[in-house]
């Protein structure tokens, strides 16, 4: 069978698909249809000779073979230091097998492919930190999986994920009125413990606009809550956007190069119409990569910027507390051990590794602060990145992943894991679930909220 | 033989070593594209000059990474063949004299002594360097034959050499086969993976163009490689 | 009064007490009950796997899952149902996935219902790690931000109930107790019922920061019924009996005393809007611990 009703090489463009696909629950026949699935050879060196320059040759051909990145993979050191899970094992027996053959490779090989892809890498760019030649893997496996999604070779949850893009501008069913209505919600639930809350919509010329991941307005609407009153008791001028506010793309995981560029002129699009004065996106680290790391070069921009200056919700609260804008009541600050969970496509991905740590310093008690080992850039990945963590099929290879960060946490002694990423979040909250070392974690903003001291003209009454 | 050698072959096999590499490296940079490695270059030519060197000169200083500090072994046989495969055939006494007798032109020269001691550094960490990769699995699994053909290629004009300098057996015949060696190796240079002689350069200033534009380099203090 | 009545269920035994009281709520006021079960709390991301609170199982959502899990409830609540239908009762099953305060309070957004039931979760759910990466208990979160009266019956005993003649309404004269009061004051006209007005002195010195004299607390006690007076009683025309006192001691333990002592067939009490991010605070606030231990339902009131 050359395609199958579910399984083929066409994204999903409407409700109806993506509902379609929804009900059959798992993937199941999603994936019995793709174990059938032909590989389009034709189309797939094509592509690789459209797209496949002299960087990505380079790195392939010039790789000594060295095994010099080995243990700088945390799923090498997860999985016990298989040789099978070697970065540049898992690339050269992929991409550099597809390459060799001239894009010859069948539907087995291309399973083995997804899985190596999808369940052996997280993208997180770990490895090309430590090759001698800067080979980045990281990057390699993301161009990968956009060859595996043109082939139809793609976790069941990220074409889904992908499709919602398409669909919704968004990675769940949530839909701008959604969206609008659950942030009003928020204030209305919220207002008379913060009198004179309010949610800006579509304000113009705002200082800040602020944007979201989708998993907020569906399933943590606390979150919502909370930046509004932050943002509230900072004294900002902020607004965020009816359309175009959710800033995540699992159809970047997916490497659905066509819906990411979609999705971020949403987001571009919010900008030029609203012209704030920046942009700050929600505690999430794949949104910040998607939007305003990548982000500009989908959508063409050759300066590589967004339209505004966007900045990661870590910089709006550091900057909040250094000048004062937030005030942190001392007595209250953390006084347990707490350690910091670097998140790789913010810190090692976009050079945020000391602003986290400057908040550090506001929010925890002298002497409580303890680093993971390693950090900043050199941090291991949480185990659940690059949409890792919400694929059935590889589960068992995810919770496996954990381990690593694990013993990380194990290691250092802390109580706390702040994680401000909701991948990374997502990680640490099921690594406690399956292994339970008795760790809490936390995003930043109900931390913030817990210690902030409110301004006499802002209190409620009574 | 010994005539053809140093005469036709020798232009031929520099001419294709040192036009090879020239062509390879300006192809990688012609190359690139800034949409498709969503780089930035142009937009940001200082930062992207100072990120490429930095990125360059940290990896070529002997534990001078995180990547070399992590792995000392590696890092000691790595920089013990590679000083000696650079410095070597280029400032040699021997090499010298013979390139002023072809073309007029002599660089500064090597002391005798540390050019053998080099030269057996060499030896000896291409010997640890395949012990490396037939004892640890994680190399173990990458190695393919090629490897070692091009470890054989790289030491071979060294053993000659070498057993040409102290005059072991027939003089003359192993100094042909050193010739013969060196210039394999020279021709070997573009079309293999010796090509990393200059692609090395290429590829590090790419991901440091790209650490420095896009991923971070304008916020903070920059890589710590 | 109670013309829609939101039943937040586990559909378990864990709620079982406050289902006799949902539903005797709803034949004797003619009200349509909405029963809503939170299947689970999405884990994974943007997966489709969700965690059923009820058998703690991984579970793919679909469908047909989701109509087996309503089967059940109608199943399990096959009796009451039956007895529904024959007073000509409207009621909806309904299913959401999420986290169960969250689902609850959109629910309760939807459905604007005039009283929420709130049932019993089940047992561990304490060090279930769902709960740990939030603060606060479903019933603290939903008591917080309910938009109506939030019924809450925790002991069986407290639901062994025949009607409504004995109300109390326990105050600390904050302005959320004042809804509470016009709630309770509606209520007991409606119901022709018995209202007794309370307010327990704290001296816990945890509270004051000092030990308080007999005269001091006798002063205080004066002081307190003088504001009764003023506050309430000009309200209660329409009532037929009522009373007040004032005690001194910890607040929830002589509410629950006094409602006891009036053979209290329903309390009625403010949640006071303080923050519920204070990890202590688990079943911090007074109302919370007159959950835990009263002898008949208790209704919060927030606004
Ligand atoms: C400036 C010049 C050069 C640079 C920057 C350079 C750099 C590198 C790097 C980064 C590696 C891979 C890392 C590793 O194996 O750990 C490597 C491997 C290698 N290089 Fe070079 N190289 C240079 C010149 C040469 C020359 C002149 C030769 C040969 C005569 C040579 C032969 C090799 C070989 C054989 C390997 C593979 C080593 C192995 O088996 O692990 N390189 N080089
Ligand atoms: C291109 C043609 C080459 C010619 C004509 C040539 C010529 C020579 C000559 C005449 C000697 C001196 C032997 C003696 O001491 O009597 C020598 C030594 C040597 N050559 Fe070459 N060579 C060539 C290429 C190379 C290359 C490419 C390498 C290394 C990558 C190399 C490495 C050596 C070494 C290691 C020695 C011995 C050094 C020592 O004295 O310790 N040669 N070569
Ligand atoms: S460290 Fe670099 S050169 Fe060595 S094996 Fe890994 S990718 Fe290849
Ligand atoms: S990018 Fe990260 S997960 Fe992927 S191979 Fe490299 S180190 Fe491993
Ligand atoms: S989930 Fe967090 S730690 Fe893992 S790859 Fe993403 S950002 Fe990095």
């Amino acid at each position: 069978m050359p395609e199958g009703k579910l399984c083929n090489r066409k994204p999903i463009e409407t409700e109806e698909e993506l509902k379609t696909l929804l009900s059959d629950t798992g993937g199941k026949k999603y994936y019995e249809e793709m174990k059938s699935l032909d590989v389009d050879s034709g189309l797939l060196w094509k592509t690789i000779g459209n797209t496949l320059k002299s960087r990505t040759k380079t790195w392939l051909e010039i790789c000594a073979h060295c095994g010099m990145c080995a243990d700088s993979c945390f799923l090498y050191l997860a999985n016990d230091c298989d040789p099978k899970q070697v970065p540049a094992y898992k690339i050269q027996s992929t991409l550099g097998e597809i390459v060799k053959r001239k894009g010859q490779v069948d539907n087995e090989f291309m399973h083995m492919v997804m899985e190596t892809a999808w369940a052996k890498c997280t993208c997180c760019n770990r490895c090309g930190m430590y090759c001698p030649h800067g080979i980045d893997m990281g990057v390699m496996f993301s161009y990968l999986r956009g060859l595996c999604y043109q082939q139809g070779f793609v976790p069941w949850e990220l074409k889904i994920g992908a499709g919602m893009h398409r669909v919704y501008r968004a990675q769940m069913d949530v839909t701008d009125e959604d969206f609008v209505e659950t942030f009003k919600w928020m204030v209305e639930e919220n207002e008379e413990d913060y009198p004179g809350l309010e949610v800006p919509i579509d304000k113009e010329g705002a200082d800040i606009l602020y944007t979201v991941n989708a998993r907020e307005v569906k399933h943590y609407p606390e979150d919502l809550a909370e930046a509004a009153i932050l943002f509230h008791l900072a004294g900002e001028n902020w607004t965020v956007t009816s359309t175009g506010w959710e800033q995540t793309s699992l159809a970047m995981f997916a490497g659905d190069w066509a819906a990411c560029k979609m999705q971020v002129e949403s987001v571009y699009e919010a900008m030029e119409r609203l012209k704030p004065k920046r942009m700050i996106g929600t505690e999430c680290g794949h949104a910040h990569r998607a939007t305003v790391v990548e982000g500009p070069y989908w959508a063409g921009r050759s300066n590589g910027k967004p339209p505004v200056e966007s900045i990661h919700y870590v910089e709006w609260l550091a900057e909040a507390l250094r000048e004062g804008k937030l005030k942190i009541d001392p007595a209250k600050r953390i006084k347990k051990k707490v350690t910091l969970q670097d998140s790789c496509n913010y810190v090692r991905n976009h050079g945020l590794k000391d602003i986290t740590r400057e908040i550090m310093s506001y929010i925890v008690d002298p002497g409580y602060f303890i680093e993971l080992s390693p950090n900043r850039e050199h941090n291991y990945c949480c185990g659940g990145g690059g949409g890792f963590n919400g694929i059935g099929l590889f589960r068992p290879q995810r919770n496996k992943g954990l381990i690593t960060k694990r013993d990380q946490i194990i290691e250092s002694g802390a109580e706390l894991v702040i994680a401000p990423c909701h991948n990374c979040w997502d990680a640490i909250r099921d690594l406690e679930e399956e292994y339970k070392i008795g760790i809490k974690w936390s995003f930043l903003k109900p931390i913030i909220i817990s210690m902030v001291e409110i301004p006499e003209h802002l209190k409620p009454e009574e | 033989m010994y005539e053809f050698l140093t005469g036709p072959m020798f232009w031929l096999s520099l001419g294709t070593c040192f036009i090879g590499i020239t062509v390879r490296f300006v192809l990688y940079f012609k190359g690139l594209n800034w949409q498709l490695e969503r780089v930035a270059y142009k937009a940001y030519p200082a930062q992207g000059l100072k990120g490429a060197l930095n990125s360059i000169l940290n990896w070529l200083i002997p534990f001078g990474t995180c990547g070399w500090r992590k792995q000392p072994f590696m890092t000691l046989i790595f920089f013990g063949f590679h000083i000696g495969a650079v410095l070597v055939p280029l400032f040699l006494l021997a090499h010298n004299i013979f390139l002023k007798e072809k073309i007029g032109i002599s660089l500064i020269t090597l002391h005798p002594v540390i050019a053998d001691i080099l030269s057996w550094s060499v030896i000896v960490c291409a010997f640890l360097l395949v012990l490396r990769r037939i004892s640890l699995p994680e190399v173990r699994i990458l190695t393919t034959a090629y490897d070692y053909f091009i470890l054989l290629l790289s030491v071979a004009p060294f053993v000659t050499g070498l057993i040409a300098r102290y005059e072991i057996g027939n003089y003359s015949f192993w100094l042909t086969t050193h010739i013969i060696c060196g210039e394999a190796l020279l021709i070997a240079v573009p079309f293999t993976k010796l090509s990393h002689i200059a692609l090395f350069f290429a590829s590090r200033a790419q991901l440091g163009m790209d650490y420095a534009i896009k991923r971070g380099g304008m916020k903070g203090k920059g890589m710590a490689w | 009064m109670f013309k829609k009545i939101l039943f937040a269920t586990s559909a378990t035994e864990a709620s079982d007490h406050a289902a006799r009281v949902a539903f005797n709520m709803a034949q004797a006021y003619d009200a349509s009950i909405c029963i809503f079960h939170v299947l689970g709390v999405p884990t994974r991301g943007f997966s489709q796997i969700v965690m059923d609170v009820k058998t703690k199982e991984k579970v793919e959502i679909d469908d047909e899952y989701i109509a087996w899990v309503k089967e059940e409830i109608k199943v399990y609540y096959s009796k009451q149902l039956e007895k529904a239908k024959s007073y000509n009762i409207n009621y909806d099953i309904k299913v959401a996935v999420g986290f169960p305060h969250r689902e609850i309070l959109r629910e309760a957004r939807n459905y604007s219902p005039d009283l929420i039931v709130l049932g019993g979760s089940t047992g561990d759910d304490e060090d279930s790690v769902y709960k740990k990466s939030m603060v606060g208990s479903t019933l603290q979160r939903v008591a917080k931000a309910a938009p109506c009266p939030l019924l809450v019956v925790n002991r069986p005993a407290a639901s062994f109930w025949g009607g409504i003649s004995q109300i109390v309404f326990g105050t600390d004269f904050s302005k959320a107790s004042d809804a509470a009061f016009k709630f309770s004051v509606n209520l007991a006209k409606d119901l022709d019922c018995e209202l007794h007005i309370f307010h327990a002195l704290d001296i816990s010195n945890m509270h004051m920061g000092r030990l308080l004299t007999q005269d001091e607390i006798e002063s205080q006690i004066r002081e307190s019924l003088r504001r009764i007076r003023g506050r309430y009683i000009g309200e209660l025309k329409e009532i037929k009996d009522y009373s007040f006192d004032v005690w001194e001691g910890l607040p929830y333990v002589e509410i629950v005393k006094y409602a006891r002592e009036k053979h209290a067939d329903l309390i009625v009490m403010a949640h006071h809007t303080q923050k519920t991010s204070n990890e202590d605070a688990r079943l911090g606030s007074n109302i919370e611990q007159v959950i835990v231990r009263a002898g008949c339902p208790v209704i919060s009131i927030n606004k």
